[in-house]
């Protein structure tokens, strides 16, 4: 029997995997068994493991698309990086088990980010609106960028 | 140059217990801003629109330096590099990047690497938790201000899954000469690796270990808690200290001489060498290293020991000089900058 990856070396190395949707059997020569980093003798590292895993694709994954970045999940497979916030909550039923594997975990316990923080980017914008206006000589539209950043109950200057 | 290397020198050269085991410890946060997209879908306008944003926000929270990437040479990034307060792929990066440091040199920033924000503490020997508690001190100030991409069930959302979580990376470096000597360092490194941690050459992945130093950092970042890695890399540092100290007890009853012998000829080729290269210096600094920690070596202290081992650095001794040398001129005025550092404290 034949290598199952590269068709030329006669298959010395009989893998098997039980994954949740499907079972995956191998029949490969050393060399393409050392390739897909199944000789290992050592823990694999989590960027080892995460490209181990990416390698595993499926013909729909073209069309499972971020609806924020547009960022596909062949396409995240690829580069083996998030286009966005979004990208995650999108990929999560075809990643959950990607990410447990690579952290040995599926849940966050340390530190916390509270939401609704968008103030910071929301005045900083109007701020620089505000001085364009006013290079600009455009009063009228300065006043009413003033009185949104009011409402933030920020001053209109720094 | 001196700014850059404040947190390993610490001027006065006093240095925690250790200082000569665990050189210098290092952690840092991955930070993105919800209202941008991540590296590979943030276009070349929104990036520089979020450093703009980042860098007002920034300089509004911490007196420091702020240097636009772009406008520096291409030897002062290289020294950025060398000095650990930029990463390799920070240097490849093509879209606009910035970089903060703080006024104390002790935190800098990575804006538009990998991640949005890289927020980086260092610090001379084994202060790994004041260095994170700086971090999220400062995190909490800038935390009020930014919408911070975050998932309650996977944490903080980073742009590559092997951050997810906390995107904490706590590390030491090592400097391990009687593990190397008792040929134990294997053993020891591989238990590391059953905990969690990765084992690393000084400078990042795939480099080879050069002058008995090792790099040991947190390779998980989900379903752990900052205050458990660093208690983990606490601890495990603590332990690998006391199996170093115990190795030593062992040189200095197997070989003590051959050990004073090695150490005074380092000290030694430093001062008098009239060419000498980076690789050379940091195994001679090595030897000197262990005989300033073990108190064989009394007339040099650290702070100088550490000066050395990053000025000497090839683009850090041309920033050091201001001139573009050569390999072979680098070699030359490299021996000229550690005579005179080394004569000096002899004088």
């Amino acid at each position: 029997m034949l290598c199952d990856d590269c068709k030329k070396n006669p298959a010395t190395i009989f893998f098997k995997e039980v994954l949740p949707e499907k079972v995956v059997e191998l029949h490969l020569c050393g060399s393409c068994a050392h390739k897909r980093g199944l000789l290992l003798t050592k823990k694999m590292s989590p960027i080892e493991m995460l490209q181990r895993l990416l390698k595993e694709k499926s013909a729909k994954d073209e069309q499972i698309i971020c609806g924020k970045c547009y960022l596909s999940l062949a396409e995240f497979k690829r580069i083996g990086r998030f286009g966005c916030v979004r990208c995650l909550e999108t990929f999560k039923p075809y990643i959950k088990n990607l990410i447990k594997q690579i952290h040995h975990s599926e849940k966050h316990v340390g530190r916390h980010a509270e939401h609704g923080k968008q103030k910071g980017y929301e005045v900083y914008q109007l701020r620089e609106q505000l001085k364009k206006a006013l290079e600009k000589e455009a009063y009228e539209e300065a006043a009413a960028i003033r009185d949104k950043l009011k409402k933030f109950g920020v001053e209109s200057a720094e | 140059m001196l700014n850059k290397i404040r947190w390993l020198v610490s001027g006065n050269g006093q240095h925690s217990e250790y200082a000569d085991i665990v050189v210098s410890s290092r952690v840092r946060i991955a930070r993105n801003v919800s209202q941008f997209n991540f590296d590979v879908k943030l276009k070349p306008a929104d990036a520089e629109r979020l450093l703009q944003f980042l860098r007002t926000t920034i300089g509004s929270l911490i007196k420091g330096e702020y240097i636009d990437i772009r406008q520096i040479s291409a030897l002062e990034r290289e020294s950025l590099l060398e000095c650990h307060l930029i990463s390799p792929a920070f240097l490849r990066k093509e879209k606009p990047t910035g970089l903060y440091i703080s006024e104390d040199g002790d935190i800098s920033i990575m804006l538009n690497e990998e991640d949005h924000l890289r927020i980086q503490a260092l610090a001379a020997g084994m202060n790994i938790q004041q260095i994170a508690d700086k971090i999220f001190s400062f995190e909490d100030s800038i935390g009020a201000e930014l919408d911070f991409s975050f998932d309650e069930t996977y944490g903080f959302i980073t742009s590559c899954p092997t951050n997810l979580g906390t995107g904490f990376r706590g590390s030491v470096l090592l400097h391990l000469p009687g593990l190397v000597f008792t040929n134990e360092v294997e053993k020891v490194l591989k238990g590391a690796l059953q905990i969690g941690m990765a084992v690393r050459g000084i400078y990042g992945e795939g480099s080879e270990i050069k002058g008995s130093l090792f790099q040991i950092s947190n390779q998980h970042t989900l379903g752990l808690r900052e205050e458990d890695l660093l208690q983990t890399i606490t601890k495990l540092t603590s332990m690998i200290v006391d199996i170093e100290k115990k190795a030593r007890d062992v040189i200095f009853s197997k070989a003590r001489h051959e050990f004073e012998d090695k150490i005074f000829r380092s000290i030694a080729i430093l001062r008098s060498a009239r060419i000498i290269s980076t690789d050379e210096v940091l195994n001679l600094l090595s030897a000197v290293r262990f005989g300033v920690g073990t108190g064989i070596l009394k007339e040099v202290n650290l702070d100088v020991v550490n000066e050395i081992m990053l000025v000497s650095r090839p683009a850090n001794i041309q920033l050091f000089y201001n001139e573009i040398l050569e390999e072979h001129e680098r070699d030359v005025r490299r021996a000229d900058f550690i005579r005179s550092r080394l004569s000096r404290k002899t004088a």
